[in-house]
């Protein structure tokens, strides 16, 4: 079960032919900026590095609200492929506000769903990552919360 | 390449085949000439949308050039329905570029060749040097003039292309025959370049007596191929190539070797150089087949 808004992406991108779907792509990739932390911004945990599997440098930051609601802002280095950033506005747009038991319980097949056959084939790895990472800082937040 | 006249660099003129090669004001100056094409191959597929040189076609490596569902490159006819589709002609002059220094652009070339078609370029410097010119780029896709291209009898597999037993024969009899990955997928301790998910092949290594030379080495930082000495000295002197002997060059899976194929084949003059496309995932992943590590 996908959280509502993120339903409605992966609905959206189902319906699109191929070249619509890479538009819709590119045109999420250049929002990324949008989901940067602010300078003065606070947050419960933050996960910045640059993996090995990873061009550039990718940091999560998370907040989590009293409700247990997890708020993503994703800053990318600028050598980031244009289909991670487009994976990093999607997911915050699409996540952003879901409770933090359902960003760990997401099934990841909805990301081919949104990425189609022909995009995913060439980077079958890739389009996971960020949602991997968005999962890895909310299991480290579960955890302290247990511990705390 | 008879449609290029104009003031070609020191540095071009001592290239081997200086007419394969133009720089960014050359391109900026001729991309509005109907007898070229400007065409952007990338590594990052969805990077035409973002911007892209105007009245540059996209040629998407994946999509436009392997064949659906064989190992392999698309047939004559649909290669004509290629060019027909972006208004290229058997004359038109096609100038590649894209990112990654200009790999996938030399990929594409290295495909056009295999098809025949004579008038190729390669844009110095790529997709990045455009840019960090501060040159102008446009999201608007290119819709240029349909044309007939003429199917091409046969693919040039022969002459620059070369398949497994052929680079076994090669690894066997210890001729000329270069890896040109990392350090470390050449010793084995990785099976794909660093800063990619490691996927895709069973085993680490190289070809038995496969010399190693990093593709990267014949680039300056700015992602412009170095000088004809400073190639030369590289691959005849450092490597001790010779130019008259037939060269194998190889990958992961074809397009960083497209990159030294279009090196030594163009800038320095080497005599018959073909490029083994299957590569790596092909030479790690099959049965039976030695390797070496280290």
């Amino acid at each position: 079960m996908l959280p509502e808004k993120l339903r409605e992406i992966v609905e959206l991108f189902e319906s699109f032919s191929e070249e619509e779907r890479r538009e819709s792509l590119i045109a999420y990739a250049e929002q990324s900026k949008q989901y940067e932390p602010l300078e003065e911004e606070a947050f419960d945990l933050q996960d910045i590095r640059k993996d090995e599997e990873c061009a550039d440098s990718v940091g999560l930051h998370l907040k989590v609200k009293e409700d247990r609601r997890v708020y993503f802002k994703i800053k990318l280095g600028p050598h980031v492929q244009t289909l991670t950033r487009a994976m990093a506005s999607l997911l915050c747009e699409g996540l952003n506000g879901s409770l933090l038991e359902e960003v760990l319980e997401l099934p990841q097949e909805f990301i081919k769903r949104i990425v189609g056959g022909e995009l995913y084939r060439v980077r079958s790895q890739t389009v996971y990552y960020i949602l991997t990472r968005m999962k890895g800082i909310c299991r480290v937040c579960k955890s302290r919360c247990a511990v705390g | 390449m008879s449609v290029v006249e104009y003031e070609m660099s020191a540095k071009f003129k001592q290239y081997a085949h200086p007419e394969v090669i133009v720089d960014t004001d050359w391109v900026d100056a001729h991309k509005g000439d109907p007898k070229v094409r400007i065409i952007e191959s990338n590594e990052d597929v969805l990077l035409y949308g973002i911007g892209h040189i105007s009245g540059a076609v996209h040629i998407d490596w994946r999509r436009d050039l392997q064949d659906d569902v064989v190992r392999d490159y698309i047939n004559p006819e649909r290669f004509a329905k290629l060019c027909g589709k972006n208004g290229i002609g058997p004359d038109t002059l096609c100038v590649f570029y894209g990112d990654k220094s200009n790999w996938w652009a030399c990929y594409t070339l290295w495909v056009f060749q295999l098809f025949g078609h004579k008038q190729i370029a390669i844009m110095d410097g790529g997709r990045d040097k455009w840019l960090a010119e501060g040159r102008l780029v446009v999201k608007e896709a290119a819709s240029p003039e349909k044309t007939i291209y003429p199917v091409p009898s046969k693919r040039l597999d022969k002459e620059i292309r070369s398949f497994f037993e052929e680079t076994l024969v090669f690894s066997e009899r210890k001729k000329q025959l270069v890896d040109v990955r990392s350090v470390g997928e050449y010793k084995g301790e990785i099976t794909h370049m660093p800063e990619y998910p490691q996927e895709g092949v069973l085993r680490g290594g190289h070809v038995p007596h496969a010399i190693h030379c990093p593709w990267s080495r014949a680039a300056n930082t700015d992602k412009t191929f170095k000088s004809y000495d400073e190639l030369k000295q590289l691959y005849e002197g450092e490597l001790a190539l010779n130019v008259k002997d037939e060269t194998i060059v190889y990958c992961r899976i074809g397009e960083r070797s497209s990159h030294t194929w279009f090196v030594l084949t163009y800038l320095l003059g080497f005599k018959k150089v073909r490029n083994y496309d299957g590569s790596w995932t092909e030479w790690g992943n099959r049965v039976g087949v030695p390797i070496e590590k280290g």
